[in-house]
């Protein structure tokens, strides 16, 4: 085991090496503080993401008073035509809704493909061949489609971040159970697993103490790619009003709502865009540069 | 309501009921001040749109909605709209701007004589009238589209006159061999009318769609409204639905007998399941064919905001002076909304302004603040607010109320629906907002505008909330309150959406609807009015303005007091 070669520290190597990478560590960690500090965020600025403020819009055409949408001291983001929200504190909120899907769709892909993954590729026959071909019905399915019909259909009383969560993880998992499986089959012949699996360890001991420990990285090269892919998802539901519902502020449903007012209005599609195009960037670039940090195909721990 | 809806429907879709269109949002966009600028329907006849353009051409009608069956049993159309271009009907209505609409004869020689003190009802019809495909209209045909529309395949239009024709509460329709004997037709021009009260508004009665004459014996397929037998000046030559409809001109129709219909266009297209906000930006751009056309749906308020800066587009946008009650309906038959308390503290909660400014983006463009059910401009309407408050709300208010009624933590997860169309999502996020500050928090479900119909006019009503939209079917008070508030109108297809039933407002309704002469009905209205409002079944949001954009071409695109539609009858194109 290579000191250097251990996942934080590759992480701390390939931030003062890799300029993207650091820059998509910047984002995620400004945006990530924004959505966890929303409250106070907003609380300095003096707004909430719910309460109308029609004194902030001009008076005859209901668009926001004043230049840039109504960028003040008192609308650090302006205000949103009709309503007079605070677009600011839509944004702030907007991105605690963005992360906490993208990250517990993110976890919930994670627990189903690394179990399924690995116990596929560890235990294989008949349950191998089962799993990688739903991996590949999964791949393969018209998933955007199926959640916009699930959304539509799923009665009121579910609450809608769960369902959310579990839709959009649910489908992220074949990704994850491929990568994680291959590299269960070829762990599975080290001698190091055959030692164990000879000294009589059963599987699931094998999987926690023997292969987990050398698949977190291509786990978290995975995981970290796919968050985007996740956030973008959500914003696109959100979009489409089969996602968050109202009034919970979400990225997607500002753009969708934007859209309208483009001519009018630019910077109430650019504060919300700019936001979920920072996420995924940022999520992009850091997954990439921790692929090129921490190969896996060079990187075996024991 | 579409939302909800229809409303865009009115014209486009007749079978959509006017609630719908309420639904949805309207949007004016002339403030009182401004009506005199740039209100297309100000101008005077200088604008190309006030001379007729000589007969031909293509008329173009972008509608968002999927269908536009012409199936005058199954519709809810107004006199003035897109049914009316494929079918006539026993009476149809004159309107004109700053004048009061009136009924004038259509396919009878008169607008109907009554005798028997308005319980019996006569009409004939004019000579040499024919259907598109040559033969002649004759009274049993008007006799059997009434009866038709008694069918249960077919009851989903204007239904006012099916309980008030004698043997009508019994009667399922001419399927199965029986006849509606309280229609009389003596002989082929003649037709007469049993009711089983006096009923002053038969002669407008005699205007809905379901007074259109169909070839007795046909209709008995559910498609009729896609290959009809017309007798208005267009049949329809392609039905293809969420796609288009093409109407052609009609051979046999003669203009001669026809005072209500210019006929002008050649051809009349309606591009089906347009996106309205596309359809504003086509009709701002003003290119090609879009010249010659209009959209059936409200301009949105993003749109709107938009034109203001556009001298072009702003010339051929024409807005209603007022329009549809556009209002939030609390389902009084379920849980908390049951209790009046709880029902009257929602009238404080509202915040009516805020719902201005989501329709339109300022209480000038989207319609004055609205306190009662009578919809100005009706003959009887009194002017009233039993609930005085700011227009912004009074939410302590409305937390005492709620605490007097037992509900001092407020209420949660009310289910609201509301119609995808015309922005009603936005407009009923300004009433979550402000039922929140009350302490009620409701959940937004929103539906496209024919699941919004069925849920809310179905028999088994879940939602404990609607936002509503309703514009008479007729000039009379007893549109305004009989479809909503009668019980006789909750579910099978009524729009009673609050299930509001009081046996004291039933027989003041009855009262009203006997009374022949107009006045003395108008007082008896602006009591039920009032006393409707006692239960608060629901709150009158704002007399909502409609605005319509049409292309450069377009003439004759104007919208009188009422309804707050443009008249699609006597449109013409420029070449």
């Amino acid at each position: 085991m290579s000191p250097a070669r251990s996942v934080p520290s590759a992480i701390l190597r390939m931030l003062r090496t890799d300029r993207w990478a650091l820059g998509g560590v910047v984002a995620i960690v400004l945006l990530g503080v924004v959505a966890a500090a929303a409250n106070l965020l907003t609380a300095i600025e003096g707004q909430d993401p719910f309460t109308y403020h029609n004194e902030a819009l001009d008076h005859a055409t209901g668009r926001p008073a004043g230049t840039l949408g109504g960028v003040s001291g008192a609308h650090w983001f302006g205000v949103e035509p009709l309503t007079g929200r605070d677009v600011f504190a839509i944004v702030a909120f907007g991105a605690r809704t963005s992360f906490l899907i993208g990250l517990a769709a993110t976890l919930v892909s994670v627990v189903l493909g690394v179990l399924l993954g690995a116990s596929a590729g560890y235990l294989g026959g008949w349950y191998d061949r089962a799993v990688v071909w739903t991996a590949d019905v999964f791949l393969g399915f018209p998933y955007l489609v199926f959640m916009i019909a699930l959304g539509a259909v799923v009665p009121a009383s579910v609450p809608r971040p769960l369902l959310l969560v579990v839709v959009i993880g649910f489908f992220g998992w074949p990704s994850i159970a491929r990568i994680v499986r291959s590299q269960t089959l070829t762990l599975k012949k080290r001698n190091f697993v055959s030692a164990a699996r000879a000294l009589g360890a059963g599987p699931w001991h094998v999987f926690r103490v023997e292969l987990l420990p050398n698949l977190w990285a291509p786990i978290i090269i995975v995981a970290t790619l796919s968050i985007p892919g996740k956030i973008g998802l959500e914003a696109a539901l959100s979009f489409l009003g089969v996602g968050m519902p109202p009034p919970t502020p979400s990225w997607g449903r500002s753009i969708s709502g934007a859209i309208d007012w483009v001519r009018t209005d630019p910077m109430l599609l650019i504060f919300p865009g700019l936001a979920l195009f920072l996420a995924t960037w940022g999520f992009n670039v850091f997954g990439d540069g921790l692929r090129d940090a921490l190969d896996p195909r060079t990187e075996v721990r024991r | 309501m579409r939302a909800v809806s229809s409303g865009p429907l009115a014209g486009a879709r007749p079978s959509s009921r006017h609630v719908r269109r309420i639904a949805t949002a309207v949007t004016a966009v002339v403030g009182v001040a401004a009506l005199s600028a740039c209100g297309a329907n100000e101008q005077t006849p200088s604008g190309a749109s006030q001379s007729d353009a000589a007969p031909g051409g293509t008329l173009n009608i972008l509608t968002d909605s999927a269908s536009n069956p012409f199936d005058p049993a199954k519709s809810s159309g107004l006199a003035i709209t897109s049914l009316a271009l494929v079918h006539r009907r026993l009476t149809s209505w004159h309107i004109a701007e700053g004048q009061a609409a009136k009924v004038v004869p259509d396919l009878a020689t008169d607008t109907g004589k009554a005798t028997d003190d308005g319980k019996t009802w006569t009409f004939t019809l004019k000579d040499g009238l024919k259907y598109s495909d040559g033969t002649p209209i004759v009274t049993a045909d008007i006799k059997w589209g009434v009866e038709r529309s008694y069918a249960a395949a077919f009851s989903s239009g204007l239904s006012y006159h099916k309980p008030l024709l004698v043997g009508g509460a019994d009667y399922k329709g001419p399927f199965d061999g029986k006849e509606l004997d309280s229609i009389e037709t003596p002989d082929t021009k003649t037709i007469v009318f049993h009711l089983v009260r006096s009923y002053g508004d038969w002669t407008w009665l005699a205007s809905t769609p379901a007074f259109a004459p169909v070839p007795k014996g046909k209709g008995a397929e559910p498609t009729y409204g896609e290959h009809p037998v017309a007798s208005g000046p267009y049949q329809v030559a392609e039905y293809q639905k969420g796609v288009k409809v093409r109407l052609t001109r009609n051979p046999n129709w003669d203009k001669k007998t026809d005072e209500v219909r210019k006929g002008l266009p050649d051809e009349v297209d309606f591009q089906l399941s347009q996106d309205t906000t596309t359809v504003s930006q086509r009709l701002v751009a003003d290119s090609g064919a879009d010249q010659s056309a209009f959209g059936a749906s409200f301009v949105s308020p993003a749109q709107l905001a938009q034109l203001q800066s556009d001298s072009s587009a702003k010339q051929r946008l024409v807005t209603s002076k007022s329009g549809a009650l556009a209002y939030l309906a609390l389902n009084t038959k379920k849980g908390p909304l049951a209790n009046v308390k709880v029902r009257q503290a929602f009238q404080y909660a509202v915040d009516k302004s805020a719902f201005q400014v989501a329709s339109a983006g300022s209480a000038q463009l989207a319609g004055e603040v609205a306190t009662t059910l009578i919809t100005p401009g009706i003959t009887g309407r009194e002017q009233y607010d039993q609930y005085q408050t700011k227009p912004t709300g009074d939410p302590d208010k409305a937390k005492q109320l709620l605490a007097d009624a037992g509900f001092p933590n407020g209420i949660d997860n009310l289910d609201f629906v509301v119609g995808k169309t015309n922005s009603g999502p936005d407009k009923a996020q300004a009433l979550q907002a402000s039922l929140a500050k009350a302490g009620i928090k409701v959940n937004i479900r929103t539906l496209d505008s024919d699941t919004y119909d069925s849920e809310v006019t179905g028999n088994d009503a879940k939602y404990d909330l609607v936002l509503g939209s309703w514009q008479p079917d007729f000039p009379s008070a007893n549109g305004n309150i009989q479809p909503l508030f009668g019980t006789t109108e909750i579910g099978n297809g009524g729009y009673n959406i609050s299930r509001y039933s009081n046996p004291d407002v039933d027989s003041l309704i009855e009262k009203a609807e006997s009374t022949v002469d107009p006045t003395e009905a108008g007082k008896i209205w602006a009591q039920a009015d009032k006393k409707i409002m006692q239960d608060s079944p629901v709150v009158p949001l704002i007399y909502t303005r409609n605005s319509f954009l049409h292309g450069s071409k377009v003439t004759g695109f104007s919208i009188a007091d009422f309804p707050s539609y443009p008249n699609y009858l006597v449109l013409g194109v420029n070449k």
